[in-house]
Parts: structure tokens; C-alpha cells; sequence
């Protein structure tokens, strides 16, 4: 991709999205949806719906005995629920009306920039509302730097995760990362080993009821890999990849074939649903899960998340070139 | 004597002609015998025994021991396991409430006065579920003419002997082992042995273990020969000097005879590589005794499991070898000093795990090649110690520990936590065994089986009295029993924390669990009386263990926090087929329409219940790792 230096980005500014594309990538961010709908590369189709905030993580079993989902049961609602209030778009650095009808008909069919940027600004359905802002800004290389800014509000309980959560159309083949050894956790990572690690398929840890799990902290880089698609004109089922990269700071994330909610309703592991897709969540903050006892006992107390102070993470998808 | 079925109501009735407890030692008939630890003095009785269900006493096949008894619609049952595992009676997992929460009303024998014995609770008790066992045999040649004893390694909860037709015995304290002498009704031929075993007893009350309930012979069953010559029991006294170089051995044996206690006892040390040390000899008599002193003596701990082998063989008066005896021997001292528990001269760290007994497919039944698992786990992430809760574990792990250097908190078959624990609230209005004089003389019987049976082990550094009982005097009484046997090792009891006034009187150690750490601190800052440990902490129920190095912090803080047992080691769960899918799947508490339950509490483990490592492990061995 010696080009990309001198490659612009074509924007095509639709009446619902707008489309951001490359070498080899197309993305389509769409107003309606209130997100990132598309993210192709090399012909593959990497999302299945729009990236959503994560606010929960499936009760394990000491948040149980401690009362935490109850005292933050408001964000399994968020989990679900927050919706898009507000889109705005920059283009080569400055913000520009929102280009939709009648407002993009000043646009032509080969429009070019170096770089978009679109953030959505999400509202909680808590008591009090607070927002979260998701930046995307794409570079000519494909690269998207994602930045998240959660707005603390006081009165908000703490918060079970604070993440950004991509749903693939197809269940992984696996993936790998360069972090710690195992299933990590703010309070339990001094025993995992640095370097880069694979790990087959989507494993769920067989907790004997379905919770929490899965959790790799301290990561400097993951490439999720698939091998099919969605698509039904797309026969091809060689394993194609994706790597999601540190910008500043090492990242938290899980991989697994089950949201929160899923991973909730189940009481065994069988019954789980068939996987289907790829729940891939960058975390940009990761409750500990504590262990003095289970009926209690909270997580210590540096391993909290205030929901009433602000936090902000970014990660960046790999460009392409 | 004829067998009454009202012993089971009785708190005071737990062993009827039951041999008394010896050590665990083994008889061989040759030297080549011991070496290959085949003894031809042994007949084991495991496998296919005819069997027989009935939902309660009112219903149970009346006489079934009689060998003229119809039984041919007796089922067939394997020994060792469970009733309930095998499709008979209900599996339910149960934590502190009594598996007959919500179903029936009762209360402990004397518990609500003296004058309220509670009579039929049990033995006209509904959902008593009761096992008909019989099993056929005839002696093997070596056994024939023989003295005879049977071995019942482990029955839940209290089972009734009878050899053809004529009754044996009674025995409680499922997980001790029960003895009893066979050679007055054996006969030539085939032998019709017979075993009637109750869900239900007044032990119930002092086996209210969290886990999953079960019944029946769980454990292995055995004819034992008693040769000529027959050494009952042996005491094994190893003991380390001050400056830890000279080790003393006293050993006391009690020895009986068939007929005449004539001939001689040759009594040789060697050391690990097979090198005779000692050598001693004596007429045989009815107690004997021994010592020698080992210079230089190479002491067992952790990492250096040294075990010297001591052997004795009984010779009769015409010099033949009758019965031949090893046992390993380790030499370690332990002791308090300056408030801290010191083994061979160093603070004692106790990188420790509760282990309760669990296969998922057998469940308590737990085979060697679990306890090979097991031990590989340990070594593999700096696992040193051990605590048998909540009651003695099957004789084999004791040898295994003393084998891995594995440091043993060896615990009394004992938890009455639902007769003072209420919804988590401190509440022993009818606790047993309590200040109950009905109730002690049981819970003694049970401290001594533990201590008759694995006194010569050296992995065992505790004895600790039981689990989540509460305080009164009937633990003081086990307290001080166990100190007047064995001024070697230390006492354990965590419940005395629950009832301060007996602090003085109960345990050398500490002992909490579930602490937090600032709160184990706060102990360690306020001029503590006695060294502490964890008997439970880290409490590794599905996605857990975190926050453990503060745990770790401790240790290197305060020398008298000496470190702790994790609970627990394996997660109790059971391999059921999908009633859905008829996949194998895990199932645990309420999963068998088990009710009142605790559901998936019994998942606290730092294994899967398949034996496989939970992430957590990882964690496990890097802070044990920091102090091994």
C-alpha cells in the first residue's frame, strides 16, 4: 500500500450514512442507525450491527452474592437501550453541518478527504441520563481511531464494564493477542504471563452457570480471524483477519459467541445458544471480580468504576496499510 | 445381641461391638508381600453386591440378613458408591440448612432439654431412604482359619452387620473407617454378609457438611486376616531435637495373638535409600516398646519428603514369619515459637487448598487416579497443604501426602451448621454438639477414629476438630483429647471465633475464614494471642479469586499470619445426560428437583468439576509461588 500516502479517502454523503472508503475497505456509518454499520475490508463484511456502548457483564456469581447487580441494575438497561442522540461529522479536521438532505446536495460523486471523522453522542436510559461520545476517525489507510468518552453524573451507580461491543455476522475461527496468559482480571492478572497467545474457536469458560468470563487485560494488540461470511455471493472460506491495536494504552477485551444478556439467561452452559457470531468487546474499563467471599464481600476498591467520574479509552482498528 | 432399630434416634449409640480404631497400617504375610504392597491377608469385598431400595424404614425389606430370606428381587449395586448415583433416592446439594428443610420439623435429641430424646425422629423418620446390602463370599485361602476382621472405609450414615443371619455391629461417623470382628460366625464355604444402611441417624445433625447429600458403602469394603501373630496397633513418635539434627524415634506397639502371645518382634529403621539404621528385637507381649536416635537425621517437609521405612515382622515361637508390617516414618518438628508456628525451624506458610472429596461421576467415591490429579495440581502450582474438609478422607491420600511432602489438616468428621447458623445469622439456640452430654461422647468417638487412624502420618501438622459447629464444651472436650494423645501436632477449630468465651480452651491457632484482610490485620495489630491462618479463604465460587495478593501482602507483613487454605479445590457437580440434547452436561444443586437447595454454591472450585483448571489457577500459582 505504498500509495496510501498519497491516496485520498472518497466520501459519498448519502441522505442516511456516509460512506468512507479506500484501498480495499468501504466503511458506512449511518445516522438512522446511530453508528458504525459497515465495516468491509477486502470484500468482507465485519459488522453485523452497529458497535453499541457495554455497560453490563453478565452477573458472575460474586456480584450476585454481593448485591452489585442490583445496586447497578440501571446499566443492564443501558446495555440494552442507550440510544444515539446526536451524529457529528468532521472532515479534514473541521466539523461541517450535518450532510444530509437537503444539506449534502452540495456534494458530488467524487468527493475526497484525508481524514472523516464521525462521533455519536449516545444518552443512558439511567437515572440520571448521562452520555457517552464514540469518535471514529479514518484515516487513509483504513485505520480507525476510536475514542470513547463517558460523561460521569453523580448519583450513577457504579458500572459492571465500560466498553464498546462489535458484533460479527460470523462466529470466529479464533483469534490472537499479545497480553497476558489466560482469563485476566483487573484483581487477578499477576499471574498472567506476557506474550502472544492463540486461542482456537470462541471458548466460553464453563462456569457451571454462565457468567462473566473471558476477559483479557493489559493487551497491546488482538486480530480476530473468520473464515465465512454472510454474504451469499461469497464463497470463498479463507480465514481473513482483523487487528484491533493499542493507541496510547494497553486495552482490555473480550472474545466470545455470547452477549451479556445471553450469557445472563442461561442457568447451565447448554443452554447457550448455538454461536453464531463473534461478540468482540474493547474494554476501557474492567470491574474486578473479588473473591474474598461470594455472598458479600465487595471487590476491592481500586478495581471499581465510578459511574459518577468520567473515563475515556481509545483503541484503533489497523489500517490497511 | 440383636439389632435395634432405635439407635438411630440415640445420639449416644454411634458404635456397637465395633473394633476399637487402630492405626492404619497394613499386615503382610512375606517380606515380598509388603514390598509390592499386595498383602494375601487382604480380601476385598468392592464390586457387585445385591441390593435392595426402600424410601423409608416402614418400607425396607424386614429380616433381608436371614440367609433363608427370599432376595430374588434384589437388585445389583457396585461397592463402592452411592445409592443416589446409582438411581435409587434423590440427589440433593444442600449447604447449611438440614436436606430436610421445609419437609420436616425437628430438632436435635436434648437439644430442646433433657427430658426430649426425640425418639422415632429417625428409625419411623419419612424419606430415611434405607439400602439393603448383601454380598457373597468365601475366605481366600490365607484367610481361612484365620481371626477376621471387615474394614468399611466409609457408609453414609449409619449402617447394621449381620454375617449369615447372626448381627454384628452398628456404626455411624460415615467417613471413619468401621471395623469389626467376623471370625465367630464365619463359616466354611460361602458367607452371606449383610449390611443395612440409613440415610438418616442422629449423626445427621454432626454431618451437615456442605455438599451433596448422599448414602450407602461409598467407600472400599475388605476381609482382613489377622495372622497367629497380629500387630493391632502402632504409634509411631518421631521426634527432632532443638538443634533439628538428632531425631528420636519411640515407637509402641499392641500386639495380639490367636492363641499365645509367644514369639518375637524384629523392629528395623532404614533409611529412604534402603540402608539398615536399626535393628531391635523382642519377645513378643501384649504392648511393646522401642527407641533408637538418629544422628544427622534427614527431616521431612515440602520439598524434601524424606520418609525413612520402618518394618516390623513377627516371628512365632517357632520362628516362622507371620505378619509383616512397613510403615514410612518422617522426622519434623512443629512447633509454636514466639507466637509463630515453626516447622523444622522455619515460619510455616501455608499455601493451602480445601480438598473435599469429588469425581463428577462418582462423586465422594473418588478414585486413585484422581488423587494422582489432584497432587499433580498441587505440585504444579505451589500447592503445600491441605485441609480434609470436613471429615476424614479415604486412608490412601494420607500416604500420598506423606509420599508429596503435602502438609495435612487432618479434620475431624464433624459440621453442625445448620443447628446454629440461620440465614447467615449467628442463632444456636438448639446447637449440638454444644454443652450436650448426650452428644459429646459421639463427637469424642469421632476425634479419636481420626487420630487412632492417621497418627503416624507426618504430613499431618493439624488436627483440626470440625467444621462451622459452634463452641461449647463438647468441643473443649475433643480440644483437650486430642492434646492429651498428641503433644506433637497442633489444634484447629475455626468456630470458636463464633464464641469467644472458649477461646482459651480451643484451638492453638487463629483460625477465621472469610476474613477480609483489613480485618485479619486488625487481629495481627492487636496483640494477638495465637498464630493465624485461613481455614477457608478466597472463596473461588465461578469467576472469582480476585484480590489474592492481598492475601500475599500478609505474609510478608506479619509473621504470625502463616497463610491459609483456599476454598475450595474442585467445583461438586455432577455428569448428567441432556435430558434435552443427551449430551453429557454438568449438574449441580436444584438441578434434580432437589429442594430446599443451594443450587450452584457447591461451584467454588479452583478446578472445573471435570478436573480441569479454572482460569483462576494461573493467579493460584503465582502468588503461592511467591512464598514456596
Amino acid at each position: 500500500m505504498s500509495m496510501a500516502n498519497t491516496t485520498k479517502l472518497n466520501v459519498t454523503y448519502g441522505d442516511v450514512t456516509l460512506g468512507v472508503s479506500g484501498d480495499h475497505f468501504r466503511y458506512i456509518f449511518a445516522y438512522d442507525r446511530g453508528g458504525l454499520e459497515s465495516l468491509v475490508r477486502y470484500g468482507k463484511e465485519w459488522l453485523y450491527r452497529t458497535p453499541m456502548l457495554a455497560f453490563w457483564r453478565a452477573t458472575t456469581d460474586n456480584d450476585r452474592g454481593n448485591g452489585f447487580s442490583q445496586q447497578s441494575a440501571m446499566w443492564l438497561g443501558a446495555d440494552c437501550f442507550t440510544h444515539c442522540t446526536q451524529v457529528t461529522v468532521a472532515v479534514d479536521g473541521q466539523s461541517i453541518p450535518l450532510p444530509i438532505a437537503p444539506e449534502n446536495n452540495r456534494y458530488s460523486d467524487h468527493e475526497t478527504a484525508d481524514t472523516v471523522a464521525v462521533t455519536f453522542t449516545y444518552t443512558t436510559p439511567t437515572v440520571p441520563a448521562t452520555t457517552v461520545t464514540v469518535s471514529y476517525l479514518v484515516d487513509v489507510t483504513g485505520k480507525l481511531s476510536v475514542a470513547v468518552h463517558y460523561r460521569g453524573a453523580a448519583g450513577l451507580p457504579e458500572l459492571p464494564a465500560l466498553g464498546l461491543r462489535f458484533v460479527l455476522p460470523t462466529a470466529a475461527s479464533g483469534f490472537d493477542y499479545q497480553g497476558l496468559s489466560g482469563e485476566t482480571y483487573p484483581d487477578r492478572m499477576a499471574g498472567g504471563k506476557s506474550g502472544t497467545y492463540h486461542v482456537t474457536g470462541l471458548p466460553v469458560t464453563p462456569y457451571l452457570v454462565p457468567q462473566e468470563c473471558g476477559m483479557h487485560m493489559a493487551n497491546d494488540w488482538v486480530t480476530v480471524t473468520r473464515a465465512h461470511t454472510l454474504n451469499n455471493a461469497d464463497p470463498d472460506h479463507q480465514p481473513f483477519g482483523i487487528t484491533l491495536q493499542k493507541h496510547d494504552a494497553p486495552f482490555a477485551f473480550s472474545c466470545l459467541p455470547y452477549t451479556p444478556l445471553e450469557l445472563e439467561n442461561a442457568t447451565h452452559q447448554e443452554e447457550l445458544p448455538a454461536p453464531r457470531r463473534t461478540v468482540l468487546t474493547i474494554y476501557g474499563a474492567v470491574r474486578g471480580v473479588g473473591g474474598i467471599d461470594s455472598w458479600g464481600a465487595d471487590v476491592e476498591p481500586q478495581y471499581h468504576i465510578a459511574g459518577d467520574q468520567d473515563h475515556d479509552f481509545q483503541f484503533e482498528i489497523a489500517g490497511l496499510a | 445381641m440383636q439389632a435395634d432399630l432405635t439407635w438411630l434416634d440415640d445420639p449416644q449409640t454411634f458404635r456397637i461391638n465395633q473394633l476399637p480404631a487402630h492405626s492404619d497400617h497394613r499386615g503382610y504375610a512375606t517380606v515380598a508381600e509388603a514390598q509390592a504392597k499386595q498383602s494375601s491377608l487382604v480380601q476385598s469385598l468392592d464390586g457387585n453386591w445385591d441390593f435392595q431400595f426402600a424410601a423409608d424404614p416402614q418400607h425396607r425389606p424386614v429380616g433381608f440378613y436371614q440367609p433363608d430370606y427370599d432376595r430374588s428381587n434384589f437388585d445389583q449395586l457396585t461397592v463402592p458408591g452411592h445409592i443416589e448415583l446409582a438411581g435409587y433416592g434423590q440427589i440433593q446439594y444442600i449447604n447449611t440448612a438440614y436436606p430436610w428443610e421445609g419437609k420436616h420439623y425437628r430438632r436435635p435429641a436434648y437439644s430442646m432439654g433433657a427430658d426430649q430424646p426425640a425418639r422415632g425422629m429417625f428409625s419411623k423418620g419419612p424419606e430415611n431412604t434405607v439400602g439393603a446390602y448383601v454380598k457373597r463370599f468365601t475366605l481366600q485361602p490365607a484367610l481361612q482359619n484365620q481371626r477376621v476382621s471387615i474394614e468399611f472405609d466409609g457408609v453414609e450414615q449409619a449402617m447394621y452387620l449381620w454375617l449369615n443371619g447372626h448381627f454384628i455391629g452398628y456404626a455411624e461417623d460415615s467417613f471413619s473407617r468401621s471395623e469389626f470382628d467376623l471370625t465367630r460366625y464365619l463359616q466354611p464355604g460361602e458367607n452371606l454378609l449383610a449390611v443395612e444402611v440409613f440415610k438418616h441417624s442422629t449423626a445427621a445433625f454432626l454431618e451437615d457438611q456442605d455438599m451433596f447429600r448422599f448414602s450407602g458403602i461409598f467407600r472400599s469394603v475388605r476381609l482382613v486376616a489377622k495372622p497367629a501373630l497380629h500387630l493391632e496397633d502402632l504409634t509411631i513418635r518421631p521426634t527432632v531435637d532443638v538443634g533439628l539434627t538428632t531425631g528420636t524415634l519411640n515407637l509402641q506397639l499392641q500386639l495380639s495373638a490367636a492363641q499365645q502371645l509367644a514369639g518375637t518382634a524384629v523392629i528395623t529403621l532404614q533409611d529412604a535409600a534402603g540402608q539398615p539404621l536399626w535393628t531391635t528385637e523382642r519377645a513378643v507381649a501384649d504392648m511393646l516398646t522401642a527407641t533408637t536416635t538418629i544422628s544427622h537425621v534427614h527431616l521431612w517437609q515440602h520439598h524434601d519428603s524424606y520418609l525413612y521405612h520402618l518394618q516390623i515382622c513377627l516371628h512365632n515361637a517357632a520362628g516362622d514369619l507371620v505378619e509383616v508390617i512397613p510403615y514410612p516414618v518422617g522426622f519434623r518438628r512443629l512447633e509454636i515459637k514466639d507466637k509463630v508456628i515453626m516447622l523444622n525451624g522455619q515460619r510455616l506458610i501455608l499455601n493451602g487448598v480445601n480438598r473435599h472429596e469429588w469425581d463428577a461421576h462418582r462423586g465422594r467415591a473418588v478414585t486413585m487416579a484422581d488423587m494422582h490429579h489432584d497432587l499433580e495440581i498441587f505440585a504444579d502450582n505451589h500447592v503445600n497443604a491441605v485441609r480434609t474438609c470436613h471429615y476424614p478422607d479415604q486412608p490412601v491420600w494420607y500416604d500420598l501426602c506423606d509420599q508429596h511432602g503435602i502438609y495435612m489438616m487432618a479434620e475431624n468428621n464433624l459440621e453442625t451448621h445448620g443447628t446454629w447458623q440461620k440465614m447467615g445469622a449467628v442463632e444456636p439456640s438448639y446447637n449440638v454438639p454444644g454443652d450436650l452430654p448426650q452428644w459429646q461422647l459421639a463427637v469424642l468417638d469421632r476425634a479419636k477414629s481420626n487420630y487412632e487412624m492417621f497418627k503416624n502420618h507426618p504430613a499431618i501438622l493439624f488436627w483440626s476438630l470440625g467444621n462451622e459447629s459452634y463452641a461449647g464444651e463438647d468441643i473443649v472436650a475433643m480440644d483437650a483429647y486430642y492434646h492429651h494423645v498428641d503433644p506433637t501436632r497442633l489444634t484447629h477449630y475455626e468456630g470458636v471465633f463464633q464464641n469467644r468465651a472458649y477461646a482459651d480452651r480451643i484451638s492453638d491457632v487463629e483460625s477465621r475464614m472469610y476474613n477480609p484482610p483489613r480485618e485479619i490485620e486488625k487481629y495481627l495489630q492487636d496483640s494477638p494471642a495465637k498464630p493465624f491462618l485461613d481455614c477457608e479463604y478466597m472463596h473461588d465460587m465461578g469467576n472469582s479469586l480476585g484480590g489474592m495478593a492481598s492475601y500475599t501482602d500478609l505474609i510478608d507483613r506479619y509473621p504470625m499470619y502463616q497463610g491459609g487454605f483456599i476454598w475450595d479445590f474442585i467445583d461438586q457437580a455432577l455428569w448428567v445426560k441432556d435430558e434435552v440434547t443427551g449430551q453429557p452436561v454438568l449438574r449441580y444443586g436444584g438441578d434434580f428437583d432437589d429442594r430446599h437447595s443451594d443450587y450452584e454454591f457447591s461451584g467454588d472450585g479452583l478446578l472445573f468439576a471435570d478436573r480441569t483448571p479454572k482460569p483462576a489457577l494461573q493467579e493460584v500459582r503465582y502468588e503461592y509461588g511467591q512464598h514456596d
